[in-house]
């Protein structure tokens, strides 16, 4: 009986390029994430050389 | 597991490999995460500004350059021009067994490429439009006692009349001749009438701007080949052959003249849509066809104008992702213009040129190869009356190579290619970038493009073409 258990994946084929695609999008998500906290960090060091130098710890 | 691969131009073979298709594009994908960290923290000069050229043995530049072997070397791609045309017109028309076919679109089209970014401008001594217009020219010269004028060459078109070629040539041998079912779909017939076109054209063009001007700006195959001999470690300078550093030739190839960034994304394209056509979009190109056919065109001209309109779709978006990088990268601050950061690095495109040709034909040219050295070169009209070297009966052994070798060289290839090409595109971001920090963070972008051109090249050749 079993063996005439008949999987439908015929059309999973078609969804194959999603896992071509996940590592381009880690990969964009990292990009913007690392771009971000860089520009966050600027503007924090812009702001602290404009009122003065900022206070080492 | 069995996964049915286009080995290009409808070549199928089945491969067991130990893991899915898909994990090499992860593996490949994390290689070039780590070589970018890699070159971010320890590459923080230029290295490929300066060629470094040195002569190599004199007596090389002796030999090569003689008169007898340039003499020879043209004289030899006139007569094999001159064998493709004739086989093209008066041969058979089973593409497979005519010598036009295999001559123009495998050993020629996919062999210099490969010799080139080896040995460095090797086409330029078999060119055989530049032999004739030589010859015609000292003919010139010697009958007019003056040598021929010619015309300014526009120079703000740069290398896009090649560009415009090459998408001609490609469509010429994928879209016009996808007939199917062999390695090139093209008519013989065709092959042999377009060779004759474009041998008029490019004398006329030679006529109109000087041999060497056209070679160097509208001549289809100089320019192509040409693009990949800048990866070679051997170069011509002041007529004497020399070393010089492998890649860094590149770097000013595309920054010298206009269009070349056409030039490098038109191969890129057109390499991705001959391996698409009968796997990736096979699909969405037969959805496409029946629209048109139930629109009320033809058959032929139904599969023409859905393949063209996805060759210029691959074109759009194979540009589109690289602009999207260069756009990346200029927001990072201290960032030149847009245009000159797009010419700026085209040249890290090339190498990725080069990979994808080894990866989509690398199989097509060693199976092709031995058809073209055996029956084509004994009877080269195909039609079993003549054989000229007793090969005539020989066949191609596609066991040659075992399919999981071929995938491991497409991965290798593709690999290779844009872990090079990451490092042409730090390199350079340390020159308008002179600050390390900079220059990596404008390549988190070229990084991204990398990984999806990778991703994309492995995808192709993982569909099965069913």
């Amino acid at each position: 009986m079993l063996g005439a258990v008949v999987i439908p994946s015929a059309h999973l084929g078609h969804w194959l390029w999603v896992f071509y695609v996940i590592p381009v999008l880690i990969v964009i998500a990292g990009i913007i994430r690392s771009t971000r906290a860089e520009k966050k960090r600027e503007r924090e060091e812009k702001g602290g050389t404009k009122h003065g130098p900022k206070p080492r710890r | 597991m069995n996964l049915a691969l286009p080995y290009a131009h409808a070549l199928v073979a089945k491969q067991d490999l130990p893991i899915p298709a898909w994990l090499f594009a992860w593996a490949a994908s994390i290689v070039l995460v780590i070589s970018f960290f890699a070159l971010s923290a320890a590459w923080r000069k230029p290295q490929f500004e300066e060629e470094r050229w040195r002569l190599s043995a004199a007596w090389l530049t002796t030999v090569l350059r003689s008169w007898p072997i340039q003499i020879l070397c043209g004289g030899l791609a006139v007569f094999l021009l001159g064998v493709g045309i004739y086989a093209g017109i008066h041969g058979t028309e089973a593409p497979d067994r005519n010598f036009a076919i295999t001559f123009f679109f495998v050993t020629a089209w996919i062999g210099f490429p490969f010799v080139s970014a080896i040995f460095g401008d090797v086409f330029r001594a078999f060119n055989p439009w530049r032999a004739i217009a030589r010859v015609a020219g000292g003919a010139y010269r010697l009958l007019a006692r003056r040598p021929l004028r010619h015309l300014a060459y526009p120079e703000r078109l740069g290398r896009l009349p090649a560009a415009v070629g090459l998408l001609g040539f490609v469509w010429l041998e994928v879209v016009y001749g996808s007939s199917g079912g062999v390695a090139v779909g093209l008519e013989p017939h065709a092959a042999g009438v377009a060779a004759c076109v474009y041998t008029g054209y490019t004398l006329a063009m030679m006529a109109l701007f000087g041999c060497e001007t056209w070679c160097a700006r509208g001549e289809v195959f100089s320019v192509y080949f040409g693009m990949f001999s800048q990866l070679a470690p051997f170069s011509v300078k002041d007529g004497r052959i020399g070393r010089r550093r492998p890649l860094a030739a590149a770097t000013r190839w595309a920054t010298s003249v206009r269009g070349s960034t056409a030039v490098v994304i038109a191969s890129i394209a057109t390499t991705s849509f001959d391996g698409a056509e009968d796997g990736a979009y096979k699909a969405a190109l037969e959805h496409v066809e029946k629209w048109l056919g139930e629109a009320g065109v033809g058959p032929l001209a139904t599969i023409r104008i859905a393949d063209t309109i996805f060759m210029a779709a691959t074109v759009a978006g194979v540009a589109i992702v690289y602009l999207l990088g260069v756009k990346g990268m200029q927001s990072v601050p201290g960032a030149p213009r847009f245009k000159e950061l797009a010419r700026g690095f085209a040249h890290s495109l090339i190498p990725i040129a080069l990979a994808y040709l080894i990866a989509h034909y690398f199989s097509l040219f060693v199976y092709q190869e031995q058809a073209q050295f055996t029956y084509l070169l004994s009877d080269p009209l195909g039609t079993s009356t003549t054989d000229l070297f007793g090969t005539a009966e020989y066949g191609i052994d596609f066991s040659a190579l075992a399919p999981n070798l071929i995938w491991y060289v497409q991965v290798a290839a593709l690999l290779a290619g844009h872990v090079l090409g990451l490092t042409l595109a730090h390199d350079k971001a340390l020159v308008y970038w002179r600050d390390y920090r900079r220059a990596s963070r404008s390549q988190y972008w070229m990084l991204a493009v990398m990984v999806a051109f990778t991703c994309f090249g492995l995808y192709l050749l993982s569909v099965g073409a069913s």
